[in-house]
């Protein structure tokens, strides 16, 4: 079925084609169409889900732990301040090994109040163990809900799927939203490992010293390494029913390039004109779009990044102290590439509390890339006006 | 370049420990022996209610009343009949001390222990008898007077095996119970019946035969042992003053042999009754069912009068009159017919060697009464002049030690005859220790191997009396670490009890009774019986309440498997003391962990 | 006999497990034991942060015989909403899913999650047993400490100044279907209220004062006659509430004064008699009102 939707819907109609069983929900700007669709959709039958009107974003999550721990498919939504609210649990989640997916729309962390778009609020939540999956388009935003469930499940790790604010979340986008049939197929019922079951009562989270946690926290790892393999593998599954897959990285003109653009989210979209347009005059140009944040494709990146001089990094976000995100966690990645080999990196701060970033200032950044000197800043701010 | 034997510690090792993915339990707790945690442990330990301390024939009757509280109604009689060969009897007539010590007088009232053996007894008289004991004994015991302390010790023998015979002056056995009790307190047939049940043990009684009168001493030769529980039948001279009485001032104890023995003497229209004891009040009771008007005169007053409260009550609800602080000094008759007594008032000066204080005359405090009768009751004598020399008497009574055993060897003296506590209970209780005495004695005569008696060990706490069952090892109950002590008010937790009042006897309303010798006591309904056994608290002896079970706080209480108690699993126990200071009953200590 | 009996009147299942790690004389697990056999193995338990994550047993250890979902400290209310929305997702509306929270975890961090649930008539019963201090991390105070009690943070020379918060009427507030208060020195009146909420649908709330001897300075084995004690002198009144207006007693309360009570705990010795004559006059005051309330309703 094809529809012309804002992507907070998008998010909607893949959590109803999942088949979710237990929604929490709690309102903030601008995810709250999210969960108003999905309010609906449990009141006229669309989705027989239990839908928890929470009375916090900490609850939200509260309550996707407890359900997802009694085995069951759950889902909640959040944005910036509320993620950040939910951060204890986040670890819960992850070190609970538990499948809640979640979607987050990006958006700035206040002081001051900023409702627009901007990364840092699921980039600051990278170390809770939750799997981060960056969209561009709110297509994507359908098909990453929908495949989010099946990678959870398969890998016992939450998932967060991740779209801007307003330019993804309140942008009304075209979206074919696969037939049930086909869903059911790529997705089957949850069959939890572990759930809370009185024929076979267990304590789960108990007190664990230092001589088992690390043991738990390194099969956590391993999860993680495992769905750098799972997650491609997923979304080719998904592309075979749908003709979308996305892919963990996705090179876009790459062949050749002098320089190489790095971006994630709608900047990707902005980006991919820019580059267009400088193929067009034959420029060495390429774009590497980076979906999946975590785990952290590094052997993906190196070998996508390594052959071009130059890099540049387009972070919408910031970790003060140090740089921008994206950009610092590909430098660590490039770090094995012998000296003679590896790019020179620009990592760019831009578009932070929704500032726009328009195809102009993409192109700037790409010419000042192509003949600047490395740079001596590991931040390169663009635009700030004082 | 490392060694190739040598692990790099960067592989994970795989195998062994088999850590999952997350914190999910896979044994339980019970791997961990909290016990190791403290310093002081619990134990069960049973020890002594007050009332089987307080009585003087020394029955278990927490144990019984416990029994009785299961539905156990037959081992409960069989406990009590263990060590009380006539409880239909004492449930009757005795002053039940027991109720003087128990602790639930501390709550609300005593338990109505008396009443509840009443029933008990009067339940084991209507079942079947026991089969009578094997005489698997060779000696043969005499026993001389079939009073409670003469068929308490056939009875005991008898059921140690021993070959009884027992010698009573009166025409028939009883002793005091049928001379001196009326039938409204203890009706014939109760104890005609329960007489029976003593003899059917193989038990000869002779009755009509007085030692010293109709058979010599020497007769009793041919027995390996003797109990001498004569009694003390003797009434104090009943004259008033110096002068010649009439026939009418009498001993109450004759009296009372005459009426119990059937007789219906006309007293006159105004009976004096002079005692404050239970014969006094049997005296008072009788001659008012005679048709006299009755007032008991007494040196003292109420608080000091000896006999049982019950009895004066009744003696009032039926119409005595009473009189205080006040004794006749002279009677006044003319031809030979009692007129009436002047009396003296009194008044209460310092205590006396009883204890009691010591009536003086007051001045000025002279009285008379109008009296066709007057009956005396103002303690009665021994006549021991049938027993052989030997035989310490000091006080009008023999010296014997607490098996009875008198200065001469062979020879057991008990009941009224020795110097003991005179009442129905201390000399049931006497015939018993009489019995243990006599069988140990014999066994170790015999050469048999016999341990020294623990009386210490057989006696409830420190002062009660004997326990066959503890002596015979026959105790139905399990007890876990008996201790010898009393379990008084302060070992007991009131927080777990109710209130609960007393349950009374139903009597005779006290318009019907004169002129009848019926019994006047009905006792307690069904229910009324059920709900006094229910009050009991069980003192100091666990009753399987649970308490320590629920409370404690490391589930480390369980129900033995044979339903006997419970027990404490130490491998958890921490040692908090919460079972015991819960435990409503004392019937549990803490100490010092044993290693 | 006339000591209640109540062995017959206490289910006989041993839901909990020996070997855990309580304290000597703690009431904590008496509390657990006895609303574990009230309810069954059919149970479902959430346990935030409190002394009972401990108690509970480090992994892979479990001493309860049902299923236990430890969560973080403030979550309780929120867990056992999703437990219990988990469960009847997948088919099964008749396990009892339960929170069981320590009094910081309820009166305080906790207070959120619990009313949201409560707003929200989740069908849950909230367990709250009170020793009246966070007690796992050493005796600090929370809002459920009684005025005039020392803890760590608030020392004899400045002891705790307020009083204590009044939970079951913030809970009455929300008109939840059933509340009541419980005791663990009264094992048959918390057993029966248990096997009540169990009936009943919707947020049931349960306050159970659990003495500790470490926090409140007494023996171990005082621990029973204490929460005998507190209802005795009405300092813990044992009540049902039905759907916030309906208040009733459950057992007598004879009323005895409050002295003693408060005496015989060492964290309460630094108190004047004029002090003293204040908790009095409070308990008094409380008392009153609590009358007023089963008379009136609200």
């Amino acid at each position: 079925m094809k529809k012309v939707m804002i992507g907070n819907h998008a998010v909607s109609w893949g959590v109803q084609r999942s088949r979710v069983e237990v929604i929490s929900a709690y309102p903030i700007t601008p995810q709250t169409q999210i969960v108003e669709e999905l309010s609906d959709m449990c009141a006229d039958g669309r989705l027989p889900a239990r839908y928890i009107k929470v009375e916090s974003e900490h609850s939200a999550m509260a309550a996707c732990i407890g359900a997802s721990a009694a085995g069951v498919r759950t889902f909640t939504a959040t944005s910036a301040q509320g993620l950040a609210l939910m951060h204890e649990l986040l670890h819960w989640a992850a070190g609970g090994r538990l499948p809640i997916v979640m979607a987050d729309v990006n958006r700035a962390m206040a002081p001051g109040w900023n409702i627009w778009t901007d990364q840092n609020d699921t980039l600051s939540q990278r170390d809770t163990g939750w799997i981060q999956l960056y969209c561009e388009t709110n297509q994507e935003v359908f098909d990453t809900t929908v495949q989010s469930f099946r990678l959870a499940e398969t890998v016992n790790l939450p998932v967060m799927i991740i779209l801007d604010a307003f330019f993804l979340s309140h942008t009304s986008e075209p979206v074919d939203v696969t037939d049930q049939e086909v869903v059911d197929e790529f997705l089957p019922r949850r069959v939890a490992t572990y759930r809370l079951d009185p024929s076979d009562p267990h304590a789960f989270g108990a007190l664990v010293r230092p001589d088992a946690y690390m043991e738990m926290r390194w099969q956590q790892q391993e999860a993680m390494r495992d769905t750098l393999q799972r997650m491609p593998e997923i979304d080719a599954a998904w592309g075979a029913l749908t003709g979308r897959r996305y892919g963990a990285i996705e090179e876009y003109r790459t062949d050749g390039a002098d320089l190489l653009l790095v971006t994630s989210g709608t900047i990707t979209s902005t980006a991919r004109h820019v580059v267009d347009e400088r193929r067009d005059r034959g420029e060495m140009v390429g774009l590497v779009k980076v979906k999946m944040f975590r785990p952290f494709p590094t052997a993906a990146l190196r070998s996508a990044l390594a052959a071009a001089e130059r890099v540049a990094v387009l972070d919408r976000n910031i970790s003060p102290g140090h740089g921008g995100i994206f950009a610092e966690e590909i430098r660590s990645a490039l770090y094995d590439v012998p000296l003679e080999d590896r790019p020179m990196l620009f990592g760019y701060v831009l578009g932070l509390g929704g500032r726009d970033v328009t195809p102009a200032v993409i192109d700037s950044l790409v010419e000042r890339s192509l003949t600047a000197d490395p740079p001596e800043r590991q931040d390169l701010w663009v635009g700030v006006e004082l | 370049m490392s060694d190739s034997t040598e692990r790099d510690i960067t592989e994970p090792k795989r195998g062994g420990r088999d850590i999952p993915p997350i914190a999910v339990s896979r044994t339980t707790t019970e791997v961990n022996p909290t016990g190791s945690w403290k310093y002081i442990q619990p134990r069960y330990e049973d020890r002594v209610a007050p009332c089987n301390a307080n009585c003087p024939v020394g029955i278990d009757i927490e144990g019984y009343l416990y029994l009785l509280g299961q539905g156990r109604t037959e081992e409960a009689a069989a406990l009590l009949l263990e060590e009380n060969p006539m409880p239909a009897v004492t449930g009757r007539v005795c002053h039940h001390p027991c109720e003087d010590g128990c602790n639930r007088a501390n709550l609300d009232q005593p338990v109505a222990i008396h009443s509840v053996e009443r029933r008990l007894g009067d339940i084991a008289l209507a079942s079947p008898p026991p089969a009578a004991p094997d005489p698997v004994r060779d000696e043969r015991v005499a026993v001389i007077g079939s009073g409670p302390a003469g068929l308490a010790c056939a009875y005991h023998l008898a059921r140690y095996g021993y070959r009884v015979t027992v010698f009573e002056a009166a025409p028939e056995a009883g002793g005091m119970l049928r001379l001196g009790i009326p039938e409204y307190r203890l009706p014939r047939a109760i104890l005609d019946r329960q007489i029976e049940r003593i003899s059917a043990l193989g038990i000869e009684i002779r009755c009509g035969t007085a030692i010293g009168r109709d058979v010599p001493w020497s007769e009793l030769d041919r027995f390996d042992a003797v109990f001498a529980a004569p009694g003390a039948h003797v009434g104090k001279d009943p004259r008033i003053g110096d002068a010649d009485n009439a026939p009418t001032v009498r001993a109450g104890l004759e009296f009372l042999k005459e009426v119990n023995a059937g007789g219906r003497p006309a007293l006159g229209d105004h009976v004096v009754v002079v005692g404050g004891g239970n014969t006094a009040m049997d005296c008072a009771r009788s001659a008012l069912r005679l048709g006299s008007e009755v007032t008991v005169l007494y040196r003292r007053t109420p608080l000091e009068m000896p006999a049982i409260p019950q009895e004066v009550k009744e003696a009032k609800i039926e119409g005595v009159k009473f009189r205080f602080l006040a004794t006749p000094t002279v009677a006044r008759s003319r031809d030979g017919r009692l007129l009436g007594i002047e009396c003296q008032q009194m008044m209460l000066g310092p205590p006396d060697e009883s204890g009691r204080r010591r009536p003086l005359p007051q001045e000025d405090g002279r009285f008379t009464m109008l009296a066709d009768c007057v009956l005396t009751a103002i303690g009665e004598d021994c006549d021991l002049g049938f027993l052989p020399e030997g035989i310490e008497i000091s006080g009008g009574v023999a010296a014997v030690d607490e098996l009875c055993e008198s200065t001469t060897a062979r020879v057991f003296v008990g009941g009224d005859a020795a110097d003991l506590p005179r009442s129905v209970a201390d000399a049931l209780g006497s015939g018993k220790r009489a019995a243990i005495g006599i069988d140990h004695w014999l066994r170790e005569r015999a050469g048999e191997p016999v341990e020294p008696l623990d009386l210490a060990g057989l006696r409830f706490g420190a002062n009660g009396n004997l326990s066959i069952a503890r002596e015979r090892g026959t105790d139905p109950l399990h007890r876990a670490d008996p201790v010898n002590e009393v379990a008084g008010w302060e070992s007991m937790n009131p927080a777990h009890f109710r209130t609960m009042a007393r349950n009374e006897d139903h009597f005779h309303a006290a318009g019907d009774l004169t002129a009848s010798f019926g019994e006047v006591n009905f006792g307690l309904s069904d229910r009324e019986f059920r709900d006094e056994v229910a009050r009991c608290m069980n003192c100091g002896v666990c009753n399987r309440c649970e308490l320590c079970l629920i409370f404690c706080p490391d589930m480390a209480i369980h129900r033995r498997e044979d339903g006997e108690g419970f027990e404490i699993d130490l491998r958890y126990c921490k040692g908090c003391g919460l079972c015991a200071a819960e435990c409503p009953r004392g019937a549990m200590a803490m100490s010092r962990e044993e290693s | 006999m006339s000591q209640t009996i109540i062995k017959d009147l206490i289910p006989k299942d041993e839901l909990l497990a020996s070997g855990h790690l309580a304290c000597p004389g703690c009431a904590a697990p008496v509390a657990m034991n006895l609303v574990l056999k009230a309810l069954g193995p059919q149970t479902v338990v959430t346990l935030p942060a409190c002394c009972w994550s401990i108690i509970a047993g480090p992994w892979p250890q479990s001493s309860l015989r049902v299923p236990l979902f430890h969560t973080a400290f403030e979550t309780g209310g929120a867990v056992a909403s999703g437990i219990k929305a988990g469960l009847v997702a997948r088919g099964d509306d008749e396990t009892t899913v339960i929170a069981w929270a320590g009094d910081g975890g309820t009166f305080d961090i906790g207070l959120q999650a619990l009313s949201g649930a409560a707003e929200r008539n989740e069908d849950i019963i909230y367990f709250c047993y009170d020793n009246e201090a966070y007690m796992n991390t050493g005796i600090q105070r929370s809002s459920a400490t009684p005025w005039g009690a020392w803890t760590t943070t608030t020392p004899a020379g400045e002891p705790e100044s307020s009083p204590k918060k009044d939970m079951v009427s913030i809970l009455a507030a929300h008109g939840i279907p059933y509340i009541a208060t419980a005791s663990v020195a009264y094992p048959v009146d918390l057993v029966e209220k248990v096997k009540k909420a169990r009936t009943i649908r919707g947020t049931r709330f349960i306050h159970i004062l659990a003495p500790c001897p470490p926090g409140w300075k007494t023996q171990n084995d005082e621990t029973v006659d204490l929460a005998r004690q507190a209802v005795q002198t009405r300092v813990f009144p044992l009540i049902e509430i039905e759907n916030g207006r309906t208040w009733r007693l459950t057992v007598d309360h004879a009323g005895e004064p409050v002295a003693p009570y408060i005496r015989r705990q060492a964290r309460f010795k630094h108190l004047t008699d004029d002090q003293l004559e204040r908790i009095q006059a409070d308990v008094d005051d409380r008392w009153e009102r609590l009358q007023r309330r089963i008379q009136y309703g609200t």
